[in-house]
């Protein structure tokens, strides 16, 4: 199913750590360069930079050939005609990726995975317009608009599982979210029923990654795994998901039950209690980052939407609370594991073992720095009351003029 | 091949020492696994979550407090900060240096914070400058700046870098005619002064890692205020040809120091200002789509080439 061979990408995959090893000194420059030759592939690899731009131009290049097809040769299509035409589009979107990978043997290169994507979009667009009847439109799109999102979701699906994109599964997460509406009116049973596929998904990939824990489909089932307890945790917590509470939350007023049954609504609750701790303990028990880090994020989502929840009062104190917390976990965790025999407690440990985390590290602080919400009023204000807060001009008080 | 296969073979071919084995598969396996990462993220939003909650308490709770309890809160937590980290501060070396705790980095952050908090308030409150809020933050910017090459924290130079950046465009919003312009001239100058700042240091050889927050800041700067004159309908042509030779910098810049965050930029910040400039005007849309595809081309050839010559390390 994998376009790529496991071997290469097992090559790939030693490459990175002997990189990684190497700039940590764990191996010499020596040793580095013989073990280096062991792993040549012919996959062709480019750096995350340049990934990006050329994923940016294939995607203007597609686009525009597509453009100038319907603007060039066909005049005034019909919508079925066009929608066809975007259906064939999207296969040879396919075959030029699957090309460009079994010839020109990309990897993650960003063009093949622009054609990749195009393939996806196309063939949404296709059938939706290929299917549906203009005089009937309305009516016609209930019915096709389900297989549409359905198609949508497999093919993501298939681009995920064939090319190794993460950006794929999360794709067909989101087709999957607008599917129960076309099955039932009732919006208790849609989140149920969304977050069932997802839990679904986490019960296919905790099987299915078993067989593969240190080679290297980790990696993308990691992601995968948590993306899902992500959408699952999202799809139980009404504070966040449901459309009519977010706005009333957002403004500072919590929601009640209102257009759900008490029942459900606080069976959510609990459920927003107990998916957290399952989820980090989980990724912990995994030793999986991306898992952790899911389940880090729901606790901290619940612990911020409890009260909305239970339509209590929210405090100006409440984030210096949270903020105390999350420095008392951080600051315990990291004593905790430093007291253990050389810094290590089952398994685990405070201290940096890769430079990745250190480049992580580098790169995060400048961007966090600057994204910092700005805690200075803006000079516009004449008024004696003091008005803190913004975040969308830059840090420590930057306006938004540059 | 499996990574442990590879090691146990790297093992028998006497490349690697049964020691290093040992911990290399361990590391594979993840034995032990760091908690590095996690922990800094834990404290990064603690203390944005914490200074988040002390500026909208002060902001409504201001009057039931008054203003002696506001002050003296936030000052001592601003004296406990810098207490902190001027006391357990390792001697000043213009090298990259360790912080000396883990935490350091963030009561350092937590500090800066507090302190445009706190000054916001007494500005607020007392009208100390008359309003005269560039003052505050080029005073703020230059404690930053102080802040930042001391302790050696790339949180608190970007918050220095971005008070600068406000402190430039305050300045010139009291001039209300020609905004526009004058905007555009002061973003290139902010970026002329911070990057010859940033190059000049790093020639001396204090804190040279810093270089790097420098040119980022500078080149997404720049080349948005180059932008916006490219995108006026008259007048233009200067600001095109300025475009041209931060292009050609940035590309340079960046495949010499094989850093390709500058040719990305380069790459596309130049197709946006070429592209408005050749396709304004043009109304058929086959030659619009015949642009995008020809050009998009061209620079796919263009970047693929430079990803096969320069680009496979990251």
């Amino acid at each position: 199913m994998r376009i790529y061979s496991a071997s290469s990408e097992e090559a790939l995959r030693a490459r990175k750590l002997l990189k990684d090893w190497a700039s940590e000194g764990l191996v010499t420059e020596a040793q580095h360069n013989r073990m280096e030759q062991d792993t040549v592939c012919d996959l062709r690899t480019t750096n995350i930079f340049l990934r990006l731009v050329l994923f940016l131009f294939t995607l203007i290049i597609v686009c525009a050939t597509v453009g100038l097809f319907y603007v060039g040769i066909l005049s005034r299509p019909s919508e079925q005609t066009t929608g066809v035409f975007l259906l064939i589009f999207a296969g040879i979107s396919y075959a030029v990726a699957e090309a460009a990978v079994s010839q020109a043997k990309l990897y993650r290169y960003g063009i093949e995975e622009a054609l990749a994507v195009c393939s996806v979009g196309f063939l949404c667009g296709g059938m939706l317009m290929a299917f549906s009847n203009g005089s009937i439109l309305a009516a016609k799109q209930q019915t096709i608009e389900p297989w549409v999102l359905t198609g949508g979701a497999i093919s993501s699906l298939w681009i995920w599982r064939r090319f190794g994109l993460w950006y794929a599964f999360f794709a067909a997460m989101v087709f999957v979210v607008f599917l129960p509406e076309y099955w039932t009116s009732s919006h208790s049973a849609r989140h149920l029923m969304v977050a069932g596929f997802y839990a679904a998904g986490v019960a296919v990939i905790a099987a299915i990654r078993s067989q593969h824990r240190f080679d290297y489909l980790d990696d993308d089932y990691s992601i995968a795994e948590a993306l899902l307890w992500l959408g699952m945790y999202l799809a139980i917590n009404l504070q966040l998901s449901s459309l009519s509470l977010l706005p009333r939350w957002l403004g500072g007023h919590g929601g009640g039950a209102g257009e759900f049954a008490r029942s459900f609504y606080w069976t959510t609750w609990v459920l927003t209690w107990c998916i957290p701790p399952i989820g980090l303990v989980r990724g912990i028990r995994q030793k999986d980052r991306f898992v952790i880090a899911a389940g880090g994020i729901i606790a901290v989502l619940t612990l911020v939407t409890n009260k909305p929840y239970l339509g209590w009062e929210r405090h100006t104190w409440d984030p210096m609370l949270l903020g105390v917390l999350l420095t008392g976990v951080a600051l315990f965790v990291r004593r905790w594991l430093a007291g253990g025999k050389d810094g290590i407690r089952y398994g685990f440990t405070a201290v940096r073992l890769s430079s990745k985390d250190k480049r992580w590290m580098s790169v995060g602080s400048t961007a966090l720095g600057l994204l910092s919400p700005s805690v200075l009023p803006s000079p516009q204000t004449s008024s004696n009351d003091v008005r803190f807060g913004g975040g969308d001009s830059g840090g420590a008080g930057a306006s938004g003029d540059f | 091949m499996t990574i442990f296969a590879r090691l146990e073979q790297w093992k028998e071919q006497g490349t690697i020492s049964p020691e290093q084995y040992a911990q290399l598969s361990g590391l594979s396996r993840r034995e032990p696994f760091s908690l590095f990462l996690e922990i800094n993220i834990l404290l990064y939003a603690g203390v944005l979550a914490f200074v988040a909650g002390l500026g909208w308490t002060v902001s409504t709770w201001s009057e039931q407090l008054g203003d002696v309890l506001v002050l003296v809160l936030l000052s001592a937590i601003l004296v406990a900060c810098f207490w902190y980290c001027f006391s357990r501060a390792l001697p000043w070396s213009p090298a990259e240096t360790r912080s000396p705790s883990p935490i350091f980095d963030y009561v350092l952050y937590l500090g800066s914070l507090v302190w445009t908090v706190e000054l916001t308030y007494l500005e607020k409150r007392f009208q100390v400058l008359s309003g005269q809020w560039d003052l505050y933050l080029l005073a703020t910017a230059v404690l930053f700046f102080f802040l930042a090459y001391r302790f050696d924290n790339r949180f608190v130079l970007s918050l220095a870098l971005s008070s600068l950046a406000g402190w430039f465009g305050l300045k010139i919003s009291h001039w209300p005619s020609h905004q526009d312009e004058t905007y555009r001239e002061y973003a290139l100058a902010y970026g002329l002064l911070v990057g010859g700042g940033g190059a000049i240091l790093q020639r001396r050889g204090i804190k040279p890692h810093f270089l790097n927050t420098y040119l980022h800041i500078v080149a997404n700067v720049v080349f948005w205020a180059l932008l916006s004159g490219v995108f006026e309908r008259q007048g233009y042509v200067l600001w095109f040809l300025a475009l041209l030779i931060a292009c050609g910098a940035s590309l340079a810049w960046g495949l010499k120091r094989r850093q390709f965050a500058f040719v990305a930029y380069a790459a596309v910040y130049g197709y946006i200002g070429v592209s408005s400039i050749l396709i304004r005007g043009i109304n058929d849309e086959i030659a619009v789509f015949g642009y995008f595809v020809v050009t998009g081309i061209a620079m796919l050839v263009a970047l693929v080439l430079i990803a096969r010559r320069f680009g496979r390390q990251a």
